[in-house]
């Protein structure tokens, strides 16, 4: 809620397609904050675009996937194989070097093909890759399917991984910081309900699935239960440590084309103890039967 | 001559005004932002989001 609205205020979404496209629309104004790949948001920041890293969108929920019958076991079996990553700039492209070179691998002992996640499933089920890196629920979906087999989840290899990032434009950080705090709370509290208890898991997988990401709920179900710790929706708060190690990555990989300073491109003033942060259920607006339809 | 040069800055002052409100926020935006601090409308933030992980 805000100071001026016992409703609170609308958030309202709106899906992109490519990398361009975000960087002009936030340029134009017509969208105040998006959720991309912490790269990005460097990369977007070096380029001049005034946007700053409040929030992270979760921490793991990334994993590594091979065919179910592959005879490719541990990292150093992918040598000579192709991999497919979401993007050069997303963070499971900088494990991937950085897993080659922790195993002692030229940086080209993998190649490291982009495709769209959405495709990775099907290419690997097509033998036209052995192996992809990509962020749920795609990862799941060929576990699932039964032709797929997780070879390494981050959060074995990278606890903590960091993939998508909340940028919000500077603008609205220097005018309208209760608004920009009010999303941030709402993320957090979002978050902290989700991590509470499997029964809340297992129904915020229904409502996305059928309303928000046209996926069946089954496969949300899996993401967020096997294991249950799989992808983490609390330790949000962009932390200097783990951005930096990020970004050094891209530099090494030739991501980013030189370093920028933490206080360039982040701000975490926002950030709330979550002890002080709770949904109350009973005073939140309930969507009405149109809105419902209206996403279906 | 003193009441020409003060109406004159006067005029000046208020059409530059104008055209700032009309290139750079939108007599919209403006209308929407006084309704919202009068309480009359919810706040409004448009959230992206490009699914590439």
């Amino acid at each position: 809620m805000t100071e001026h609205s016992e409703e609170g205020s609308l958030f309202r979404s709106q899906k992109f397609t490519d990398w361009p496209t975000v960087k002009e629309a936030l340029i134009a104004k017509e969208v105040g904050a998006v959720f991309i790949l912490a790269p990005m948001a460097m990369q977007l920041r070096a380029d001049g675009v005034k946007v700053k890293v409040c929030y992270l969108g979760h921490r793991d929920g990334t994993a590594l996937v091979v065919g179910k019958d592959s005879d490719i076991h541990d990292f150093g079996d992918l040598k000579g194989k192709i991999v497919a990553i979401p993007s050069r700039f997303a963070n499971q492209n900088l494990l991937m070097h950085k897993m080659m070179k922790e195993w002692g691998m030229p940086d080209d002992s993998i190649e490291l093909r982009e495709l769209p996640p959405p495709e990775h499933p099907t290419a690997l089920l097509a033998g036209s890759i052995d192996g992809y890196i990509v962020g749920e629920p795609f990862a799941a979906k060929a576990e699932v399917d039964g032709f797929g087999r997780v070879l390494y989840h981050t959060k074995d290899i990278w606890p903590e991984f960091i993939s998508c990032v909340l940028v919000v434009r500077d603008d609205l950080i220097e005018e309208q910081r209760e608004l920009v705090q009010e999303l941030i709370d709402g993320i957090a509290k979002s978050g902290k309900w989700l991590d509470e208890s499997q029964e809340h898991r297992m129904d915020a997988a229904e409502v996305a699935g059928k309303y928000y990401y046209f996926q069946p709920p089954a496969l949300l179900k899996h993401v967020l239960s096997k294991p249950v710790d799989r992808v983490k929706y609390t330790n949000l708060a962009p932390l200097k440590d783990d951005f930096d190690e990020i970004m050094n990555l891209a530099v090494e990989v030739g991501v980013l084309s030189k370093p920028i300073a933490f206080e360039e491109y982040a701000d975490d003033s926002f950030v709330k103890p979550l002890a002080e942060l709770d949904w109350h259920m009973d005073e939140l607006a309930k969507p009405t039967a149109a809105d419902m339809e209206g996403k279906q | 001559m003193k009441l020409k040069v003060l109406s004159g800055a006067a005029l000046w002052l208020a059409l530059i005004s104008l055209a700032h409100v009309w290139w750079n926020v939108g007599f919209g935006n403006l209308a929407h932002r006084f309704e919202v601090l009068m309480g009359k409308e919810r706040d409004e933030l448009v959230v992206g989001f490009l699914p590439v992980t």
